[in-house]
């Protein structure tokens, strides 16, 4: 515009600085450096793609062979062939469409249970950052009694006692696992974002935002909030994967989802039955898992280089 | 300072109580008790089952003799055979405490250094590798890792044994050395320490690479000093805080035993025997299992909460 | 370019390593052939030790897999694995053993021979001459005190039934066990129909006679106590410093959650063990068990059906492979007071058509395709609810026809009872134990019955406790069960189970055909007539599904060491560890 150009020319005039470029905000750079990241380049389109795959061409073409419930007597315990990518389990089911299943039900647990991590941890980290001496004292003690509470003893208690119930939303299998596992993982989160807070708390623009009389909530909404979301996004990031991973755990205890639905947790857990019997069944479940942990992972490295201002 | 080690170390009591009661209450929801079966006894036998752990007394009496048997280091008998919880703890956790140093030491060391080497690499092959290393056994359970372990190493190639603990499984054994057999550590060792050696690898990259990207070590870089001497003088020294604070969760996780693992390579500790015992009602054992691990996981926050504050001079709490 | 290519790279490395050597077999040397599949053949206690065949005696030493027994006081037990090891350190009046057709006999013990029955009084003559592990002498008192125990409520024995009415009918026992009041104790400890005139001779008293008197009398409720022992050391006796046995082992080292070792007991005058030591490990997880036999860390081990497969392709293990039969139907059970399923209490056209469902359930599993798909071929398939080996079996043969595999007929049945192809019908649940196989087997079911009959079943999947709690509670509407037997006898898997109010009788079967056949059945005079008329309450349970649609006679795969010789199993109907009849028969053979 007018103003625009005739600073610049103006500034070019002094013979002082260079030419300006477009003006950058915090968040593109965030996004250019990401990136230029190859390996989390790499990690999103491997996602991306898994997720397509999974979600929409697993009911397309020739990956929608078999659904994922077929059983067939006569093919139990085959190896990788033509006929199945993957090989088949027990009961004569396609592996590779067990996966893709496996894919779809664990992505939903990581991302439900990221959901809830995001959702009480900031909240609940905010409110003790920002409610006083006393809240902050009795979420911090929460926080440990939930963290001292042995995490397998909780869940299986809580799912036995759920069990018979038929309780809306809380009792649909999914659900219950979400919870269980975002409702311990979130106290880090809540820490993260508390600790984050009360340092912001005394930073400058915090205290000029306050002096010119800001009410207490718009500080945190718009000033402090939006600089704790770099750690909280890199700490999401890699809770959707822990969460992936805690329930492949619980599948293996045999706390996963029912049958005939099949995680990524059921998968492996069965397949470990049947170790020397046939490997694929654990072979490649467990190396969907690890794909999936390693992708989530680069991807979070990626996102904290771009969003921490001091690297590089 | 000092009052805040104190106020710290007098929350422990409330928080154990706390757990012990939630504990307490998610035990007696949970349908089934620990005479429960498929086939009735007859109501006669139940209730003089019940009469000798005082099962059949109402939840508010079982709860106030429970807490005060506590306070007098009591922490009942196990329905399974009579046996006192106290012993039953004592004994599986000098298993699980052997087998959680062991893999801590191990997961420490190799996650230190690789991390470090990795981060002085940086971008080169020793970095891409370590890496790759520390992303892919982050990326494999446990328990598939101990069972392809197993199967190869043991089946297979016979390397190592599978049966048990090969270290002594009580206190009276330490120096007697048929209680050693180094084939049965590896494998349950390696199977534990894996995931966190990982997990300490990629931190301790990360806080290395933080840390020499700084001005102070710039400086010292630029003063002309050697690179040992920067290296481990100042970088390392000072990466080691944020690793620290991962390292003390890791340490209570490990030492309270794993039940998977403990169950794959029939080790007798205490992670098998805390899920067991849920599976099993054993009220009592379920009881002072949970107590141990909060008491470790709340002490183990607290250690690394105030060695944060020794390490680090900029800390302070109020 | 680098990082992906090395990381995969790496990847594949790490799974072709694995793969390579996974798939280039280890093993042992081949061994001796070994085929057996127990309840048939074996026949009997094998007296022969051959010395021959022997190894010396350092090598004489075996490890077992069982899961870990609670107590060690046959008093105290409940649970197979304690009784197993119970069996090799104490010893009854009589004692079990395999009799080559699925079923048991009796054989002497400790008795000298058959009671002397005069009415309701039994006289029983001890061997003279034997000792206990410390020396002391067993006399009858030790059997009478033995039975004040099992009859004692602050013992609190899970099996004290065994003793009391419709079964042991033991006079007074049931009495003293039910008793409150504490005054009352000892003036009812005194009128148990026990006595001891003298150390050789034991006099037991009933309320009426029993035909299975040897075989109430050979199992571990009835083994005798040392009275001074007990007193002296309470709980503590069973420790390994303080135990004093009657049989042919002892306990010599005892390390709690890991392992306990026994060890010859020299004062036992029975055949003289050839084995001088057996390690039992604990090991609950049959997956690392049957790796661990693998390595040779074990000699004996229950293994899960899946691995039988794995085992059989094996060839140093094919010889190993030993599967017995138990005494143990798996079934489907039926909640009859659901207004669809059972429809008790409502008209009779509702319970027709009740009736008719069932029978489209029934008809409509393949159970020789579930054995084979799901168990490995391990398990036996069953529309029978009496297992062989006990009198009065009756067998496939007799309900085949009747609710056996037919898809045909299950439509048809389903058509008649109104619901073709699964209209009008809910989705049913089922409720389920929490482990792989079961799980298999509920899709294998939920896929038969979806396919056949149209009809929609939903999984409940927990943990044991919750399962069995939910049973009691009889709150399910189908439900994977099944009965173990407690002694052989054919009324043990049917009285209480299926007469209206029987005491496991939780999903409500209630007929009054059956009702009538149990009363006959208790009334019979002769034992053929008694036998007879449980045959018709089988029949009856059986063809009308009341409460329960079988589906096959369980069997647990082991894998034993061909090194190990004088191992026979147990009669299918008391199976349990093969060979925990006669530990002083094993031996370890020359290699």
């Amino acid at each position: 515009m007018a103003t625009q150009d005739a600073v610049r020319h103006g500034v070019r005039a002094l013979g002082a600085e260079p030419e300006l470029g477009r003006q950058r905000g915090l968040w593109t750079d965030a996004w250019r450096r990401l990136i230029r990241n190859r390996l989390a380049i790499t990690a999103i389109v491997v996602l991306a793609l898994v997720v397509l795959v999974a979600f929409v061409g697993a009911y397309v073409g020739p990956l929608a062979r078999y659904a994922p419930n077929d059983q067939n007597y006569d093919a139990i315990q085959s190896g990788p062939s033509t006929q199945h990518w993957f090989g088949t389990d027990q009961l004569g089911r396609d592996l590779f469409a067990r996966v893709l299943e496996g894919l779809r039900i664990s992505l939903q647990i990581g991302i439900g249970a990221a959901a809830v991590v995001l959702i009480l941890g900031v909240s609940v980290g905010a409110a003790a950052a920002m409610g006083g001496k006393w809240s902050d004292n009795l979420l911090m003690r929460f926080a440990d009694i939930m963290i001292s509470l042995p995490e397998i003893l909780a869940i299986i208690l809580l799912r036995s006692v759920l069990v018979g119930h038929d309780w809306p939303i809380v009792t649909n299998k999914k659900m219950i696992i979400i919870l269980a596992i975002g409702g311990v993982a979130w106290i880090t989160v809540a820490r993260l974002v508390r600790g984050q807070m009360l340092s912001l708390a005394e930073r400058d623009f915090v205290l000029a935002a306050r002096a010119l009389g800001a009410s207490r909530w718009r500080i945190v909404y718009t000033h402090m909030l939006p600089n704790t979301l770099g750690p909280v996004i890199v700490a999401i990031t890699f809770a959707i994967p822990g969460a992936i991973f805690a329930e492949a755990a619980l599948g293996f205890l045999g706390l996963g989802l029912p049958p005939p639905a099949a995680s990524l947790g059921t998968l492996v857990s069965s397949g470990y039955t049947v170790i020397q019997r046939n490997v694929w069944n654990v072979v490649f479940p467990a190396s969907a898992i690890a794909a999936l942990m390693l992708c989530f992972t680069f991807l979070g490295d990626g996102l904290r280089d771009a969003l921490d201002p001091r690297s590089r | 300072m000092i009052t805040y080690t104190i106020r710290r170390i007098l929350w422990v009591v409330p928080v154990l109580w706390a757990v012990a009661t939630i504990t307490f209450l998610l035990m007696h929801a949970v349908p089934g008790g620990p005479f429960t079966e498929d086939k009735s006894k007859p109501e006669s036998v139940i209730q003089a089952q019940e009469r000798r752990y005082h099962f059949n007394d109402s939840l508010y009496q079982q709860y106030g003799y429970y807490l005060r048997n506590i306070v007098q280091g009591d922490l009942g008998i196990s329905t399974r055979g009579d046996h006192q919880v106290t012993e039953i703890i004592r004994r599986t956790w000098f298993v699980t405490f052997q087998l959680g140093l062991l893999a801590f030491l191990v997961a420490a060391s190799v996650g230190l250094v690789l991390g470090t080497l990795s981060a002085l690499n940086h971008n080169g092959p020793l970095d891409y590798l370590g890496v790759g290393f520390a992303t892919l056994f982050a990326s494999v359970p446990s328990f598939i890792l101990g069972a392809f372990l197993a199967v190869l190493f043991a089946v297979n190639i016979q390397i190592f044994k599978l049966s048990g603990w090969g270290g002594p499984l009580q206190p009276a054994d330490i120096f007697s050395s048929a209680a050693y057999d180094w084939r049965k550590v590896v494998l349950p060792v390696v199977a534990l320490a894996a995931l966190s050696a990982a997990y300490i690898a990629r931190v301790t990259r990360a806080s290395v690479l933080e840390v020499m990207n700084t001005d102070y070590i710039r400086t010292a870089r630029a003063k002309g000093l050697r690179e040992r001497s920067v290296v481990l003088r100042h970088t390392i020294k000072n990466a080691l805080i944020p690793v620290l604070t991962v390292m003390g969760p890791l340490f209570a996780i490990l030492v309270t035993g794993s039940f998977i693992i403990e169950t794959m390579f029939s080790i007798p500790g205490l992670g098998r025997e805390t899920i067991n015992a849920v599976t099993a009602r054993d009220y009592n054992v379920i009881m002072g299992t949970t107590l141990v691990f909060a008491l470790v996981v709340t002490l183990a926050n607290l250690t690394v909460d105030l060695a944060y504050a020794v390490v680090d001079p900029r800390i302070r709490y109020s | 370019m680098h990082v992906r290519n090395r990381w995969f790279l790496l990847c594949a490395g790490l799974m072709s390593a694995v793969l390579v050597t996974a798939a280039a077999c280890g093993g042992g040397t081949s061994s001796k052939d070994k085929t057996a599949t127990a309840g048939a053949g074996g026949g009997g206690k094998t007296a022969t030790t051959g010395t021959a065949d022997m190894a010396p005696a350092d090598q004489q030493k075996v490890v077992l897999q069982l899961g870990e027994p609670e107590f060690y006081d046959p008093h105290r037990s409940n649970f197979e694995q304690d009784i197993g090891v119970e069996r090799m350190l104490f010893r009854g009046l009589w004692n079990l053993t395999d009799d080559g057709n699925g079923g048991v006999k009796v054989v002497d013990a400790m008795a000298a021979g058959d009671p002397q029955i005069s009415g309701n009084v039994y006289t029983i003559k001890i061997k003279s001459g034997l000792k206990w592990s410390d020396g002391k002498p067993i006399t009858a008192g030790d059997f009478v005190y033995g039975i004040q125990r099992e009859c004692d409520a602050d013992v609190a024995s899970p099996y004290q039934y065994v003793l009391g009415a419709g079964i042991g009918e033991l006079k007074g026992c049931d009495e003293l066990f039910n008793n409150k009041d504490a005054a009352q104790k000892e003036a009812l400890t005194a009128a148990l129909g026990v006595a001891a005139p003298d150390d050789q001779t034991l006099v037991v008293t009933l309320n009426k006679p029993v035909a299975t008197f040897k075989t109430v009398w050979s199992l571990w409720a009835t083994f005798p106590s040392r009275k001074d022992v007990i007193t002296q050391f309470g709980d503590k006796w069973t420790d390994p410093a303080n135990i004093v046995v009657n049989g042919p082992f002892t306990v010599s080292e005892l390390v709690a959650k890991d392992h306990v070792t026994l060890k010859p007991n020299p004062n036992w005058s029975g055949q003289k063990p050839a084995l001088q030591e057996i390690r039992i490990k604990f090991i609950d997880d049959l997956s690392a068990a049957f790796k661990q036999f693998q390595t040779n860390e074990l000699d004996e081990t229950e293994i899960l059906a899946t691995d039988t497969t794995v085992a059989r392709a094996d060839s140093a293990l094919k010889n190993n492979v030993l599967i017995v039969p138990s005494a143990r139907i798996t079934t489907i059970e039926v909640q009859m007071d659901d207004p669809i399923l059972g429809a008790n209490g409502l008209d009779a056209a509702a319970k027709e058509k009740a009736f008719k469902l069932r029978l489209a359930l029934a008809r409509a599993i393949d159970r020789k395709a579930l054995v084979k798909v799901v168990y490995d071929d391990v398990h036996a398939p069953a529309t029978y609810w009496v297992v062989k080996g006990l009198k009065g079996f009756q067998g496939n043969e007799a309900f085949d026809k009747a609710i056996g595999y037919d898809p045909v007929a299950a439509k048809q049945a389903l058509k008649d009872a109104g619901y073709e192809n699964g209209a009008g019908l809910p989705s049913f649940k089922v409720t389920y134990r929490d482990n792989q196989q079961r799980r298999n087997e509920f899709d294998f079911l939920s896929k038969a019955w979806k396919d056949t009959l149209g009809i929609n079943v939903t999984s409940e999947f927990v943990d044991s406790k919750t399962r069995s709690a939910t049973f009691n509670s009889e709150k399910f509407q189908l439900f994977q069960g099944g009965w173990q037997l407690d002694y052989p006898d054919i009324e043990n898997p049917l009285v209480g189970l299926f007469n209206t109010g029987g005491g496991n009788n939780h999903y409500n079967c209630s007929d009054p055909d059956i009702d009538a056949a149990f009363k006959e059945a208790a009334s019979a005079t002769t034992d053929d007539a008694r036998i007879k008329a449980y045959q018709k309450v089988e029949t009856g349970v059986v063809t009308k599904l009341c409460g329960t649609i079988p589906m096959f006679q369980d069997a647990k795969p082991y894998l034993l060491s061909t090194k190990l010789g004088g191992v026979v199993p147990n009669g299918t109907v008391d199976a349990g560890q093969p060979g925990n009849y006669c530990p002083e028969c094993w031996y370890v053979k020359k290699s």
